[in-house]
């Protein structure tokens, strides 16, 4: 008894620090171990040689200067933005028209949302399974449609043709993310105040000058973050082309992700697989996908909106 | 005689909503249609899958429609893809990363919205900076490491590989629902008595059933549909989870399209029960990530 009112300025200033340390520590550990311990390995990792079997050997500087004289690195770098360009367009413009459609006070609007989302639910690896039987360019059922409304003549090889593996996999990637991207922004079209619109009909405003003045500029703070989700996921691309098309044909659809996981895995347990390579290629997609969702939220933010964004 | 005039206006009116109707009438049918159109081009590959699944070998590239429905290819899956042993690698490796980002999260969550503490904002933020770290970054490093645990091939060390990234976001996710409880039942809690802990557990923990459901349901359909880590870090077939065995099976079955679509849909049937069950929380854990971040 006497203990607990004893004056005692410091050990009580820890003591305050006891309950909140105790309920963060385990958590904290967690992401240590599994997240903040792998991640300054990769650092070093990707400063070394190393086949993952014999000792490995401080390499400097060397594995990113060979990625700047490594032909298929760049092209899987350009497949990589390209990718993510056309999907940050496609997967923020699409959905957001359609949330506005569905906004319009038509009826209906819950079952379209739903059925809409259900791809959402289905992993991209096994939406890229599918998408695979469906373009297969000889009896699959695309070309089959493509066919039998009389467009035979120009259905491509889509993920067997060089130039057609990319715009296939980005149709793959707005297909499966639609319905997830539409709730997110239904849900905030949610929120504009009815008066708003209600103002600019008065003013003569037609749907087309109401959607780019008053929804666009209200839900913005939605759109800036949908646009940084897109380019992350962008970046990171691999799990829905691996499956496709492992990068292939011949590179034609390879990107960071899948690039680093050729080098890395393709060659398992061959002695040629080089890990330290195939790391700095990961702290390339890192430092790409914190540099440019930096540039967007610096860009994107808007002083009167500042105090809406908390990212 | 009195009435006529109102009928008069009446019917008036009724030609000037008819004549203002028609643009409506049209621009939502226009609607409609768009949407249709786009409820077609989503749910074309799903109803493909299902019939496929159901056609007989010979019929998949020849028939719209199959002439006789073949149940017998789910049964022919079920065994041949040793579905039973990969649903329940699935559903271990699951279950166990969500009761660890729950358990780890939800106390640590709790510490950072209702404590003040010397350095709270910057150990925050470096648990959001852990939700920026890209899976291929650390997927390398986590092969060696769980290589020499000798936990590589291992279910556990898969579950293990998915918990930081997990409890980063699920505090993230977490503090934002603590923050909207009320701070005056854990001050009144305490003035009866209790210690920090017990009012963690007995006031706020309870109240945060709702937070915790949501994390439930971002970890699952994110465990349970991830790829990258499953392919990678479990070897042996036997150990393989659904998202793996399904891509394994590609190549064994070539174009037997029905052997696939079911195999596919046998993978797909445990997320779709789960989101039929419980549709308006699902959207909501989903988005709500996305909102508050």
């Amino acid at each position: 008894m006497g203990a607990a009112t004893r004056p005692m300025p410091l050990p009580l200033r820890l003591r305050r620090l006891i309950a909140p340390a105790s309920f963060i520590a385990p958590a904290a550990l967690a992401v240590i171990l599994t997240m903040a311990v792998p991640m300054a390995d990769a650092v070093l990792l990707s400063l070394q040689h190393w086949n993952g079997m014999a000792a490995p050997s401080w390499a400097g500087f060397s594995n990113y200067s060979n990625l700047m004289r490594d032909e298929t690195f760049f092209r899987a770098l350009w497949h990589t933005a390209y990718f993510t360009v056309c999907t940050v367009i496609l997967q923020t413009i699409l959905p957001l028209l359609i949330a506005s459609l569905l906004n319009s006070g038509i009826r209906g609007s819950t079952v379209f949302r739903t059925l809409y989302f259900m791809p959402v639910i289905i992993s991209l690896a096994i939406s890229g399974l599918l998408w695979a039987m469906l373009f297969e360019p000889n009896f699959g059922a695309v070309n089959g449609f493509l066919r039998a409304v009389g467009l035979g003549r120009f259905a491509p090889l889509w993920l067997a043709g060089a130039g057609t593996v990319m715009p296939s996999v980005i149709i793959v990637s707005v297909w499966q993310s639609l319905g997830f991207y539409l709730v997110i922004f239904f849900a905030a079209l949610q929120s504009v105040p009815s008066e708003l619109y209600e103002a600019a009909q008065l003013d003569g405003a037609n749907p087309w000058s109401r959607f780019l003045h008053v929804t666009v500029p209200t839900i913005w703070p939605v759109i800036l973050i949908v646009i940084v989700l897109n380019t992350i996921n962008g970046i990171k691309v691999f799990d829905q082309i691996w499956v496709m098309t492992a990068g292939g044909p011949n590179y034609a659809s390879a990107t960071l992700g899948t690039y680093l996981y050729t080098i890395a895995f393709g060659a398992m347990g061959a002695s040629n697989s080089r890990l330290g390579y195939a790391t700095a290629i990961a702290i390339v997609i890192l430092v790409l996908s914190i540099v440019v969702s930096m540039v967007q939220i610096r860009l994107g933010r808007r002083r009167d909106l500042d105090s809406q964004i908390e990212l | 005689m009195t009435v006529s005039p109102t009928i008069l206006s009446r019917r008036s009116l009724r030609g000037a909503v008819a004549k203002a109707a028609w643009p409506v009438i049209f621009t939502r049918t226009l609607v409609y249609l768009i949407l249709v159109v786009i409820v077609v081009v989503e749910a074309f590959p799903l109803m493909w899958m299902i019939i496929t699944s159901v056609k007989d070998s010979h019929e998949v590239f020849n028939t719209l429609l199959p002439t006789e429905i073949k149940w017998q290819n789910f049964p022919r899956v079920w065994f041949a893809m040793n579905f039973p042993v990969h649903l329940g690698n699935s559903f271990y490796v699951t279950s166990l990363s969500v009761a660890l980002v729950v358990a780890l999260a939800t106390p640590a969550a709790y510490a950072f919205a209702r404590y003040r503490f010397p350095g709270r904002e910057l150990v925050f933020y470096a648990f959001i900076g852990a939700m920026m770290i890209p899976p291929q970054a650390i997927l390398i490093p986590m092969f060696q490491f769980l290589k020499s645990l000798h936990m590589l091939n291992s279910l556990t060390g898969l579950a293990l590989s998915y918990v930081g990234g997990g409890v980063a976001f699920a505090v993230f996710l977490m503090r934002t629902f603590f923050l909207s409880l009320p701070g005056e039942l854990g001050d009144s809690a305490r003035i009866d008595g209790c210690n920090d802990f017990q009012v963690f557990w007995h006031i706020y923990l309870p109240l945060a059933r709702p937070g915790m459901a949501t994390v439930v349901i971002i970890q699952s359909l994110y465990t349970w549909n991830e790829f990258m880590f499953s392919n990678t870090l479990i070897t042996s077939p036997d150990k393989k989870t659904v998202q793996s065995a399904v891509f394994q099976a590609v190549g064994q079955y070539g174009t037997d399209y029905t052997a696939l679509c079911s195999g596919l849909i046998i993978a797909l049937v445990p997320v779709v029960l789960i989101y039929l069950a419980l549709q308006r929380q699902f959207i909501n854990g989903l988005t709500a990530g996305a909102l508050k971040g």
